[in-house]
């Protein structure tokens, strides 16, 4: 077998097992499309007879979709910018230095990567009831979803600033630069690519994050669209091509994300993760 | 991937950060400099005219203190609300908690008793059982797949890289919305899951994955595997990677086969790795909900129930915060006996 003829079979085999991998994906955009009988056909039919286009714009009115998302996208953002001014300089000094006390911080913050949410709920849901906290219920998920996801940011960002040339900022200071001015004309560039991929990656958590959001927004108005999304699916509901089509007009936009950047994503990731 | 001590970046990084120090410290003050202890000496008057504060300032600005300044605001953050949320569930779990007791601090202690109701009740030890049984079976379908997967992109051919991070969509889905999706491939009647099965001679009647309680366990261990599997692979592709090729060329001048070549030199070399991955992946089993709320609820009867779903239960459904948290403060401590597992096995990597 040629070299051609090989990569062809390879490629030809990678692209069925992504297929069939990704053939829940496909389900939910199908049966978005499907009539509310076809979707109960027997056998299921795989590509919907007459597509229901208008399921969409159903769906977006009826369950106030606008309002959800804009939750969603409030408390990701939020969420982004916090961990993001926090959470930039403490990588960037855990990276300069290395000694006793840096390697305790590390692992003080690895500690609390691992911590699941469902559990510090509880303890976080009572701590800001007695603060007060419950009346800014969406500033108190950002805060909660930003203690949750800061040490994975700052992992991933670490590893950003140990490839950024420690002599670049010296050569910096000693032509009178400061520290802070060194800081954010010469380290903070270069290290941009990186920050900006792990913060979409921590966006990208953010905009689907569930516990914090369930048990803290009691108020419909501001629940975000994750929220949402389980209060339409009730126990016994059969109204899946409606579901569907929420689910996709919900995650679109993050796969949308995901694909034009995906090279840089996947890079940025297994930096921090593993390396 | 051994890292010498005295090779590599950390040998490196050292000397050029205490460089960095000094450097940094030396237009600040300069009583500050080692070798001039005299100037710090009492009678012999501060010669810096700032005082203290501008002194603080500079520091901030160009020295020590902007290290500190950027570490503290973060690390104060962190404390605040993550490490006392934790302290606090271990009191809350000595104490007697309820609606009305909700807004006070010193609640009646109750001792052990939160644990020993806990283990008393019936649902206890199945709970636990399933909660094995999930981790169990997710991490193995994950890691098995994902290795498998990996394997087979490590042969490279144009396109493999790029199909191979497409799977990850998987991974950035919101976990509620891939939860509604399996939710409806494993419906009971209509579900496509089951007439692939049927169609393919695999099961005569339809099984109720939800609902059955002795599937509904699984349900979600299915959806699991599939939401985790593609992050395992790429990080069992970053393992894969780093295997000099010169082992398998001098294997293969040896004579032995692929299979061989896999036991000899591919598992032994990635074993570091491979229990970096299996700790993250028991990590982020444990960390599992949202499939839990959009699938199953932990029903029918706690068939599917596990104890992180189960501590959220009592909490906000049952309003027992006590025993929420009493379940969290047990399952914390695993978890991080776990961390401790992943944090050693990728020691030389976090420390660069």
């Amino acid at each position: 077998m040629t070299e051609t003829n090989r990569n062809r079979l390879m490629l030809l085999i990678a692209i069925v097992m992504a297929a069939i991998y990704l053939f829940p994906l496909y389900w939910m955009y199908i049966t978005a499309l499907k009539s509310g009988s076809e979707m109960f056909a027997t056998p299921p039919t795989f590509w919907p007879s007459v597509p229901q286009w208008s399921t969409y714009a159903f769906v977006w009115e009826s369950r106030g979709m606008g309002r959800y998302l804009w939750n969603s996208l409030i408390i990701a953002s939020g969420a982004v910018v916090l961990i993001t001014v926090l959470g930039v300089g403490c990588a960037y000094v855990l990276a300069r230095y290395r000694n006793g006390w840096v390697d305790i911080g590390l692992f003080l913050i690895l500690m609390l990567q691992v911590l699941p949410a469902s559990l510090m709920i509880t303890p976080i849901f009572v701590g800001f009831s007695q603060l007060g906290m419950l009346d800014y219920p969406r500033l108190a998920v950002i805060i909660a979803i930003a203690a949750k996801s800061m040490p994975f940011f700052v992992v991933l960002v670490r590893a950003t600033f140990m490839a950024v040339p420690m002599e670049l900022e010296e050569a910096a200071l000693v032509d009178g630069n400061s520290r802070v001015g060194a800081f954010f004309h010469i380290v903070l560039p270069l290290a941009r690519n990186g920050i900006l991929v792990s913060a979409i990656l921590i966006f990208m958590q953010a905009f689907g994050e569930f516990v914090y959001s369930k048990s803290i927004i009691q108020d419909i108005e501001l629940q975000p669209a994750s929220v949402g999304l389980n209060s339409f699916m009730g126990p016994n509901t059969n109204e899946w091509n409606n579901i569907m089509a929420y689910a996709t007009i919900y995650v679109t936009p993050i796969l949308a994300i995901f694909v034009l950047l995906q090279r840089r994503i996947v890079s940025g990731l297994t930096s921090g993760a593993i390396k | 991937m051994p890292h010498s001590p005295s090779s590599g970046p950390s040998g490196r990084l050292l000397p050029a950060g205490e460089r960095l120090n000094r450097m940094a410290d030396a237009p600040s003050s300069i009583s500050s400099r080692k070798g001039l202890p005299a100037a710090q000496a009492p009678g012999n008057p501060v010669r810096d005219v700032g005082g203290p504060i501008k002194r603080l300032l500079s520091s901030v600005r160009d020295g020590r203190g902007f290290d500190i300044v950027l570490v503290a605001f973060p690390l104060g953050f962190l404390f605040l609300m993550a490490g006392l949320p934790l302290l606090y569930n271990v009191l809350m779990s000595f104490q007697e908690v309820d609606m009305f007791s909700l807004g006070t601090l010193m609640r009646p202690f109750v001792g052990l008793k939160n644990y020993r109701d806990l283990f008393a009740q019936p649902e206890t030890l199945p709970i636990l059982a399933n909660t094995a049984i999930f981790v169990a079976g997710s991490i193995a379908g994950q890691f098995l797949i994902g290795f498998g997967l990996a394997l087979f992109f490590w042969v490279n051919f144009p396109g493999a890289s790029w199909l191979r991070g497409l799977f990850l969509v998987s991974w950035v889905m919101p976990g509620l919305v891939v939860g509604a999706i399996w939710n409806w491939i494993l419906s009971g009647d209509f579900g496509v899951l089951n007439f692939i099965l049927r169609e393919g001679g695999v099961i005569s009647g339809n099984i109720f994955w939800r609902s059955d309680p002795n599937y509904s366990l699984y349900a979600v261990i299915l959806a699991n595997i599939w939401l985790g599997t593609a992050f395992n692979m790429i990080l069992l592709s970053v393992g894969l990677s780093g295997i000099p090729a010169d082992l398998y060329e001098a294997a293969e001048l040896d004579g032995a086969n692929a299979w061989q070549r896999f036991w000899t030199i591919t598992l032994p070399m990635m074993r570091s790795t491979i229990g970096a991955i299996i700790a993250l992946g028991l990590i982020f089993t444990l960390q599992q909900f949202d499939l839990f709320a959009a699938i199953t609820s932990g029903g029918p009867n706690n068939s599917s129930n596990v104890t992180q779903y189960w501590a959220w239960e009592q909490s906000f459904r049952q309003y027992a915060f006590a025993k929420g948290a009493t379940i969290s403060v047990l399952m914390i401590i695993f978890v991080m006996i776990a961390s401790v597992v992943y944090v050693r096995s990728t020691r030389h990597e976090v420390r660069g």
